[in-house]
């Protein structure tokens, strides 16, 4: 209930962030709109060529770039700005402040800076999705759809995780501003199927850096390619990086308490 | 359970410091092999405060001032020694303790800088999970000592020093701590606004019985507030006492002022010695002994033509430079 209250908090501080910057706002709505254009038009041009990548058509490439922005979402309404502000607070000291407020850090870290108008970005990517698997034609199920949702989240979370990690080295090495710009490189990466890379490359992204994770597998699930025990191996993984992540997180703040002036 | 509301009991902080000589050879070098040196920044420090004190920290600066203050805040572990504040220990960290204590800096923000205060208060108030109608009454109440009314409006960014400084204590205030740490909470105001926030926080111990532990670069601050300062210098605890038993025991001197009724060409010096004050040239300063004052002045009667005479204790904020110096 408290979190729930908290982030209603946050949000509404955030709203009234992005109202102080109209044109901002205006300017990064079709910006945006712009460049899911030119995503779909690159597909297009790829596909007026070919019929499958890596064994998935058309329908499907447009319904993996809709999980893909999902995922992209979380990167440009949470990750990106938050990196920033954490950045910032690590280099003037204002992070002294976060720590001693009595709310778990790393929920503070998360929400304390969020874009909020890219929420319609989540409305776009589901639109894609349904498209896609529309046009491809895959046979989906209430339970295909359900593991859908779950494999997203979790995947979600794997990159949430990876993040998490990313920032606390920042605890480590004092300096260590290019900590997401790696982690866009490596996602970025997620805008194709994996099985488009050759293989060594296909089990660094979707088990050493498991950026797959959050974008093909999901889809993989709703195709119905995945067998039980894939899933549930999947969803371990979510739930593992994020223990892990936590973990790496204390063990940053133990890092900073002890050396930081 | 103490009755003390800060104990700090020989507490230390040693920082590993990464070392290097200048030049391009020696960065090179330190990138492969780092050198560290160690840092007493506090050395076995001892003091007590007890509730509703308000206690002024001193010290030149790298004394160990901020690092006391942060290890009493949780910020930082000590290597050393124990310290209880309202019964936790700091670093621990317990959101029960969080709740009921405040740290300040002058020199950091915690509002947001783009949207009026306000905004930020609203989120701290569910940050500290604040009810409602505790919140207006505290607020009502910083309002009425700070004059916010006229602040909250605006966004943090348009605000003067001394406006967002009000803010940022307000902020800092909101879930009424029982506990406040100030570090240097006036730096870069102007006399007007040192004294607004000197006044506010004598009232707000005065109402809340809040405990406040303060460090100031400005004696003015510590003269107002303080009945009694605490000095450290390279780390180490030099004085625990009363402002005004410091001068006793420090510098038991007096200033004997003189204007001469006539010309300026007597040599004072052989009287006890000459100080300079800025602020007062056509007053000539002896600082003598306390206990030659009464000889001293009789002498300088009788033998010069004295046009006034005054007796006073030297300035506080000498005083003090002089326990740092020694």
């Amino acid at each position: 209930m408290n979190v729930l209250k908290l982030l209603s908090a946050f949000l509404k501080v955030n709203i009234q962030m992005s109202l102080a910057y109209r044109a901002d706002t205006v300017v990064n709505i079709l910006l945006n709109l712009m460049w899911l254009g030119w995503e779909l038009l690159s597909l297009g041009i790829i596909f007026s060529n070919t019929d499958t990548i890596g064994g998935w058509g058309f329908g499907e490439l447009i319904a993996l770039l809709g999980v893909f922005r999902l995922v992209h979402t979380l990167m440009i309404a949470l990750i990106w700005p938050n990196t920033e502000k954490f950045n910032q607070s690590i280099r003037d000291g204002s992070m002294d402040y976060t720590l001693l407020q009595p709310v778990n850090s790393m929920f503070l870290v998360t929400f304390s800076r969020i874009t909020v108008w890219r929420a319609w970005d989540l409305i776009l990517a589901a639109i894609l999705i349904v498209i896609g698997v529309n046009m491809a034609g895959d046979t989906t199920t209430l339970l295909s759809v359900l593991t859908f949702i779950l494999l997203t989240v979790s995947g979600t979370i794997v990159i949430y995780s990876l993040w998490i990690v990313l920032i606390a080295l920042t605890f480590w090495f004092t300096k260590f501003d290019n900590n997401v710009t790696i982690l866009q490189a490596l996602l970025d990466a997620g805008r194709y199927p994996v099985t488009v890379y050759p293989v060594w490359l296909r089990i660094l992204v979707t088990f050493i850096i498991p950026i797959a994770v959050a974008t093909t597998v999901p889809l993989q699930a709703l195709r119905g390619d995945l067998n039980l025990s894939r899933v549930l191996m999947f969803l371990v993984i979510g739930l593992a990086s994020f223990l892990v992540a936590s973990q790496v997180w204390k063990r940053g703040l133990k890092q900073y308490s002890g050396a930081s002036s | 359970m103490s009755a003390e509301t800060i104990l700090v009991e020989k507490l230390s902080k040693t920082y590993k410091v990464p070392e290097r000589e200048g030049g391009f050879g020696a960065a090179v070098r330190s990138f492969f092999k780092r050198k560290y040196n160690e840092v007493k920044a506090v050395q076995e420090v001892n003091f007590r405060l007890t509730q509703g004190e308000i206690v002024g920290f001193l010290g030149p600066n790298g004394a160990g001032k901020t690092t006391t203050l942060k290890m009493l805040s949780g910020l930082l572990h000590p290597t050393g020694g124990k310290a209880h504040v309202l019964g936790f220990t700091p670093w621990e960290l317990k959101p029960d303790y969080l709740r009921s204590m405040t740290l300040v800096m002058g020199q950091r923000n915690r509002l947001a800088w783009d949207i009026p205060a306000a905004d930020s208060f609203l989120l701290n108030q569910a940050i500290y999970r604040i009810p409602e109608d505790e919140y207006k009454k505290t607020y009502k109440e910083l309002d009425e000592l700070l004059e916010l009314g006229p602040l909250m409006k605006k966004p943090v960014r348009n605000l003067s020093l001394g406006e967002r400084m009000k803010c940022e204590i307000a902020a800092g205030l909101l879930h009424r701590p029982r506990v406040l740490f100030l570090d240097e909470p006036t730096i870069g105001l102007d006399i007007t606004g040192q004294a607004h926030i000197r006044e506010f926080l004598r009232e707000y111990n005065r109402r809340t019985g809040a405990t406040i532990l303060l460090t100031s670069h400005y004696m003015a601050d510590v003269t107002a507030l303080c009945e009694r300062i605490i000095i450290i210098h390279h780390g180490q605890l030099k004085y625990d006492g009363g402002i005004n038993e410091l001068s006793r025991k420090i510098a038991p001197f007096k200033l004997i002022g003189v204007i001469l009724a006539e010309s300026n060409s007597h040599d004072l010096s052989k009287y006890g010695t000459l100080v300079r004050n800025e602020e007062d040239w056509e007053k000539q300063y002896i600082q003598v002994k306390a206990e030659d004052v009464t000889r001293v002045t009789s002498g300088l009667l009788a033998d010069l033509p004295i046009h006034d005479i005054t007796i006073t204790d030297p300035p506080i904020e000498d005083v003090i430079e002089q326990a740092f110096n020694q």
